[in-house]
């Protein structure tokens, strides 16, 4: 890329290189378990090393949003991504974001024009891949592996190893033993990649995701967290081949290199899938008039429409003006129904237990602020535990407990590690974690960050 | 008549900024829009004259530039502002105010607006005869997120122009010329700074369909 500089020897000798380790998923305090049952002897030899201490996901707290605002080091009002799949603002379509809809620079492209050598496998929303100073490897969002690599040609090379984007969830749906299965072989499949890019290569930033656990979790976490006699082993032993693989990890860092682990989001068992629009169009918020023999969606809202959700327990306000068949007016219209609409779902029952769903509703500028601002939701639920809000508009009932998707995400629980350095703050965000790597390898950091250095020197 | 919109140009001197925006100007206002040019040159005579080139002095520039090109986008003017406007930080503090903001970085490089050296300033400034000159001995920090990214090297002004005027079109700023006859396809369009596709053209939408299939699986849909 044109502005790379030539690379210089970092002043004083001695590379000061960082390797960061994603693991989608993984709670803190389940690490915390499994270190103190003696099932991840690797990582606790890790941690040792270092500190570790929980982080907070993103709002909405899913795997995109909070790993964009990890790699820009901003807010969504900022970077622009606020969901698996997104409204484009004064229409009703609907697109799924990705890294050319991130507005703010991920670290590896700013590393990158500062002339460190990067390798950046499987990050979440790195399609279409940036080109970088190095070698980048895209997540899930892409569509096949010849078009998820940065140079093209190393797509042959990771298909000549069996490297494998992710795993297929289709097949969860038809026998979670052939979805275990595939977990336990793509995992194999990226560690082996990950080992060889990262023993063949030249790099100062090294960064590797592992999406297995965060696929293991959303199948069978209450397996596990009800001690089920069939999968429980059988989840342990997943995360035997992960303490191995983080042990090999280990093996690598010298004293030139910092290592840093994190996951995104903490995970609990699915108590109900809620689907929100069911019980917006039930109670006069949400009106449709689907083509005839389509599915009611977005698209075919009319203008008696006040409101409308997409995934996970985002609102949007039918706003005039804004939306293409908006009827709230803005100003004053807006607020008072922005307000009564907080508060009625302050007061959502699940029909079963009659057990408060929702705990917490965030108006956009108390979680938001930055260039990008306009795009977000109007209205972001913080659930009760276990309650997963989704964005379906063709469900008959407002929730639903299923027996496939059983783990859900939240938004506490999160970890952080950095070998060798104290953390320095108490409440960590996602925002929190690139300073520290610009501090570690010496680089300026760009204006306008949001996360604050959270490590000792 | 289009709504008010601000199109901000920044860029090295002699890039082509006031060039190529002249040019655009006159589209957009033969198109039956209320337009303002704020030239960075021209301000410096009037609205900020005494500021030096300090970078609190810059900023001040860019930033009264930037209230006032506020002002007559709130009143569906376009505005246009060329001025070099080195520092991303004052640039992201005008758009912070102002919701329908274009940034246009016209990445010509240093070498190129040096041997061009239209107004002779990189020559003085070389030979240190101009103290803190962008590009030689103060900074010029490029967009990390401009929507427009125009590469004005082996190419003309209009080409350039036309490049901005066809963004502006496709993403709604501003209302196609009716046909009279069939245009050439446009030799280049403008890319983002970023070298990622643009959003649009990330999927087809057969991959779009496939990618929304996994997501469904996930229970991410």
């Amino acid at each position: 890329m044109q502005w790379f500089a030539r690379r210089q020897s970092a002043p004083g000798g001695g590379a000061r290189r960082v390797l960061a380790i994603g693991i989608d998923g993984v709670p803190y305090s389940f690490a915390m378990r499994q270190i103190a049952e003696g099932r991840m002897p690797n990582l606790a030899r890790i941690f040792q090393a270092g500190t570790v201490r929980p982080l907070n996901s993103s709002w909405p707290f899913v795997s995109s949003v909070a790993w964009s605002s990890f790699m820009t080091g901003c807010n969504p009002g900022k970077h622009n991504i606020y969901g698996f799949v997104d409204r484009r603002l004064n229409t009703y379509d609907v697109f799924l974001p990705n890294s050319s809809t991130m507005k703010r620079e991920p670290i590896w492209c700013e590393l990158s024009k500062a002339g460190k050598e990067v390798v950046v496998m499987n990050v979440p929303v790195t399609y279409p891949p940036r080109q970088v100073n190095g070698l980048m490897v895209s997540c899930f969002l892409s569509p096949s592996l010849e078009k998820a690599t940065y140079p093209k040609e190393l797509a042959g090379r990771l298909q000549q190893m069996g490297y494998k984007i992710d795993a297929d969830a289709a097949i969860a749906r038809r026998n979670k033993d052939d979805f275990m299965k595939e977990l336990h072989h793509v995992l194999e499949r990226r560690a082996a990649v990950m080992f060889e890019l990262m023993d063949s290569e030249p790099w100062d930033f090294f960064m590797s995701h592992i999406m297995e656990t965060d696929r293991l979790h959303h199948f069978f976490w209450e397996y596990m967290e009800n001690n089920d006699p069939y999968w429980a082993p059988q989840f342990y032993d997943f995360y035997e081949k992960v303490d191995t693989i983080l042990g090999q990890v280990w093996e690598r860092v010298d004293e030139n290199t910092t290592l840093v682990i994190l996951s995104d989001h903490g995970f609990c068992t699915v108590r109900k899938e809620v689907y929100l629009n069911t019980w917006l169009r039930e109670n006069g918020w949400l009106s449709t008039e689907p083509a005839p023999g389509k599915p009611p969606s977005i698209a075919s809202i009319t203008p008696a429409t006040r409101a409308y959700s997409m995934d996970p327990g985002r609102v949007f306000i039918n706003l005039r003006g804004r939306e293409p068949r908006g009827s709230v007016e803005p100003g004053a219209d807006y607020e008072r129904v922005r307000q009564q609409l907080s508060d009625e779902l302050l007061e959502l029952r699940d029909p079963d237990t009659g057990e408060k769903m929702v705990q917490r509703v965030y108006k956009r500028e108390e979680i938001y602020h930055g260039e990008n601002y306009q795009n977000a939701p109007d209205l972001v639920i913080s659930p009760t535990t276990g309650y997963a809000f989704k964005g379906a508009m063709d469900r008959e009932h407002l929730t639903y407990k299923g027996d496939v998707l059983i783990g859900e995400h939240t938004f506490d629980d999160a970890l952080l590690y950095v070998s060798g350095h104290d953390i320095v703050k108490s409440t960590l965000t996602m925002e929190d974690v690139v300073p520290a790597v610009y501090n570690l390898m010496r680089v300026p950091q760009p204006d306008g960050l949001d996360g604050a250095l959270v490590i000792s020197a | 008549m289009s709504r008010g919109f601000t199109l901000w140009f920044t860029g090295l001197s002699g890039a082509g900024k006031t060039t190529i925006g002249e040019i655009v100007e006159q589209t957009i206002r033969e198109r039956g829009n209320k337009v303002e040019m704020l030239d960075g040159d021209v301000v410096r005579t009037h609205l900020s004259k005494g500021l030096g080139f300090s970078r609190e002095d810059r900023d001040t520039n860019i930033l009264r530039i930037g209230w006032v090109c506020e002002v007559l986008t709130r009143n569906d003017v376009v505005a246009i502002a060329t001025a070099i406007s080195p520092y991303r930080q004052a640039r992201e503090q005008v758009r912070a105010n102002i919701p329908a903001f274009v940034e246009v970085y016209i990445a010509t490089s240093l070498e190129e607006c040096a041997r061009r050296d239209v107004k002779g300033l990189y020559k003085k400034a070389i030979s240190g005869e101009i103290p803190s000159f962008t590009g030689v001995s103060d900074p010029y920090e490029p967009p990390a997120s401009a929507e427009i990214v125009v590469q004005t090297e082996g190419r003309t002004p209009e080409e350039s122009a036309g490049d901005i005027v066809s963004w502006l079109e496709a993403h709604g700023y501003l209302t196609p010329a009716p046909k009279a006859a069939p245009e050439p396809a446009p030799v280049a369009v403008a890319v983002p700074v970023s070298s990622a596709p643009s959003s649009s053209s990330a999927y087809s939408e057969e991959e779009e369909a496939e990618v929304s299939k996994r997501l469904e699986d996930l229970g991410y849909m």
